[in-house]
């Protein structure tokens, strides 16, 4: 009977609860379109990042706090031995799509066509490997990030920051629109083509690398372990912008093999290995048991997930759950004054029927159950309109292929607004406008109930 | 008893009702009765020390001109209000100490309501209206539903169980009010001003119902009101004036 009753005064006050309903709709609408945003935020930021840098990466021990100052003590020597050891247990090569190694270098790059120079912040990486690892799609998002480009040049070939192009004064050779070279000043050119073989020391044979390609030249000097400068020159595949424009303007991604010859030479060391779980699920599983073949082995490395070692996911997801958190708390002040009122003049002209009701025998519980049953009901209804209407505006959404471009990222993602693919948070957005819808009627309810009856009996 | 009513000197020709206070068993006792309301700081009284007692299976009328309090009286026999003072028994039970929940156990259990305006709820059917008071007891829907069905039927209004409050007209409410009030079968049925709102006849048809239904049921009806001409011959009558009793026949 309460059901009924809170039912057809519901209907009875069609256009007040009607404007209510759609007030909680409303607001759980943006929360859901919202909460929809932040999930694929979830999905495609570290889909983005471990197409790039895997699930999980191995560091000599040490590395993270203090290889910024020394990397070339806390490399992993025997790169090739760890990811041979690694692919031989039976749980990891079941799960393990890729193992690949990386080396971050720095140095100096050098235009001899334009005589600009710069430091350089690099990467060196195998690209087959590279390219697989962005082919990674562990929730099936569709999201595909495109190869590095680096694969069909040779061993000398480089990628280049769109920055570092435009520095190098290489925009026009390398057909790049909307970039502008440096301006050059002819009286200071130095029309001799710069000579580093001098600095070059017992990796000198390194440095003629590169010689005979068509492509854009750079030279690339670093130093190498033993502290000797060793330079190389490499042809420019393509200049790729990058996320941020410190990085854009020294950017270069060289081949793995080229890095590690200017930097060790024969040694087979590498800054870290990526791994790539074919199953996030089954992340924390692998973490562990690449932690345990490490330790039985007795190597000095430790296995980080990709989180510890960038934090920009965590900061990226951290600020947009925030902004979800305060949007969240404004709509919910919106929704809760808006059933409190609803609530109240439904109250005020139904007085004298609370007063009837108890004056019959019914306890004050039974008056709290009928308005909070309304608003209740009310608050169902909003939730049931947001979440209909979430459906339908995402897939309108979805359909229009907007995209944005995450800090993280320097091309864009495709907006997909996950308001179903996130079951528990749809569940739980409405399940938050139906509490909210009773806990906002609990205090107007209670004063019903306590009216005075005789009191309630003489309203008019 | 087309009696002119004079509410500054009520005089009830005792010869006129002959049936009037027999001696029967005692349903509600009351002594002292005092009500006092605060209004901002000062202190109303409505009732100031009224005694007497409703009779068992009977009807009580309490009449006295508007404002003279029985009213007031009214509410604290139907355990809606709490005297200041005085003491008052129902069925034989303290009911001045009963708790908000006891007060309010004790009124679907042995109470049923008359009002003035009706007072049924506009977006229930009448069988639904008349059904409601028993969701206080413990009635299968089925078993509630056919002795709804069975009061409508008393009320004469069995062909209109379906329509809402609205389509029907006052004197038909009120029959479902009454209805209402009778389907807990309670021991005492109060009234308070039930034909205020009705024309003559009808005002007269609904206090014959609510005689009739009185004998059927056992139950002890007190009904309030200034109009002397809807007292019926046999009934006991607590006149009030000025919070006061003034004269119980």
């Amino acid at each position: 009977m309460i059901w009924k009753i809170a039912l057809r005064n519901i209907f009875k006050n069609a256009r007040r609860s009607v404007t209510t309903a759609l007030a909680i709709g409303i607001g759980g609408l943006a929360a859901l379109l919202f909460g929809g945003f932040v999930t694929s935020i979830w999905y495609g930021v570290q889909t983005s990042m471990i197409q790039e840098q895997g699930n999980l990466q191995v560091y000599r021990n040490g590395y993270l706090e203090f290889g910024a100052a020394n990397p070339d003590a806390y490399t992993i020597k025997d790169w090739d031995k760890v990811a041979a050891l690694l692919a031989a247990d039976p749980m990891l090569a079941e799960n393990i799509a890729v193992i690949t190694p990386r080396i971050d270098l720095a140095g100096v790059a050098g235009n001899a066509e334009t005589g600009n120079s710069k430091t350089f912040i690099g990467t060196g990486i195998v690209p087959a490997e590279i390219d697989a690892m962005r082919g990674w799609d562990g929730w099936n998002i569709g999201q595909v990030a495109p190869v590095t480009g680096l694969a069909a040049g040779g061993q000398e070939s480089v990628i280049v920051g769109l920055g570092m192009a435009r520095l190098m004064g290489m925009c026009e050779a390398l057909s790049v629109p909307n970039c502008q070279d440096a301006p050059v000043d002819a009286s200071t050119l130095v029309v001799e083509e710069q000579d580093f073989t001098s600095l070059v020391g017992t990796e000198a044979g390194l440095a003629d690398q590169g010689n005979g390609t068509e492509k854009p030249q750079l030279n690339v000097m670093a130093a190498t372990s033993a502290g000797v400068p060793n330079i190389a020159r490499v042809g420019i595949e393509s200049a790729q912008a990058q996320a941020v424009r410190a990085i854009d303007n020294s950017f270069i991604m060289m081949h793995f093999e080229q890095a590690r010859g200017l930097l060790y030479g024969d040694s087979q060391e590498a800054t870290a290995l990526m791994l790539q779980v074919a199953d996030p699920a089954q992340v924390d599983a692998v973490k562990a048991r690449v932690d345990a073949v490490m330790t039985e082995a007795g190597l000095d490395l430790s296995v980080y997930h990709f989180t510890e070692v960038d934090p920009t996911f965590d900061r990226i997801f951290g600020m947009f759950t925030f902004m979800f958190i305060v949007v969240s708390i404004v709509l919910s002040i919106v929704i809760v004054f808006t059933i409190v009122n609803t609530i109240s003049m439904t109250i005020v002209e139904r007085v004298k029927e609370i007063g009837t009701i108890r004056a019959l025998g019914f306890r004050k519980g039974f008056v709290r159950a009928l308005f909070l049953t309304e608003s209740t009901m009310i608050g169902l209804i909003g939730a049931l309109i947001a979440l209909g209407s979430a459906i339908l505006l995402s897939n309108v959404i979805n359909a229009a292929g907007l995209q944005w471009t995450p800090p993280s990222n320097a091309t864009p993602l495709t907006v997909q607004l996950m308001v179903l693919d996130n079951p528990t948070f749809a569940i739980g957005v409405v399940g938050t406008l139906v509490a909210l819808s009773f806990l906002a009627s609990v205090w107007p309810t209670f004063k019903a109930a306590r009216l005075n009856i005789v009191e309630s009996l003489q309203r008019a | 008893m087309n009696q002119a009513y004079n509410p500054q000197s009520f005089q009830y020709d005792i010869a006129q009702n002959p049936g009037a206070r027999p001696a029967r068993d005692v349903a509600v006792s009351f002594k002292g009765l005092s009500k006092t309301y605060k209004m901002d700081r000062v202190e109303v009284p409505a009732l100031k020390g009224v005694s007497g007692s409703i009779a068992k299976a009977a009807t009580t009328f309490i009449t006295g001109p508007s404002g003279s309090g029985k009213s007031t009286l009214l509410n604290l026999l139907g355990l809606l209000d709490r005297p200041t003072d005085g003491e008052m028994e129902i069925l034989g039970e303290d009911v001045t100490k009963l708790t908000d929940k006891q007060a309010a156990d004790f009124r679907a259990q042995h109470i049923g309501f008359v009002f003035q305006s009706f007072n049924l709820i506009p977006v229930l059917s009448l069988r639904e209206n008349v059904e409601f008071p028993l969701l206080n007891r413990k009635m299968s829907w089925a078993s509630r539903k056919t002795r709804a069905l069975e009061y409508l039927e008393a009320v004469g209004l069995g062909d209109f169980v379906d329509r809402r409050p609205g389509e029907i007209s006052g004197g038909q409410r009120q029959r479902v009010a009454i209805a209402r009030a009778l389907v807990s079968e309670p021991t005492l049925l109060i009234a308070d001003e039930p034909t205020a709102n009705l024309d003559t006849k009808t005002s007269r048809e609904i206090v014959a119902l609510m005689d009739r239904i009185k004998v059927e049921l056992n139950t002890s009806v007190v009904i309030c009101t200034h109009d002397t001409d809807l007292i019926t011959p046999g009934s006991a009558i607590i006149n009030i004036v000025d919070g006061q009793t003034a004269g119980e026949y």
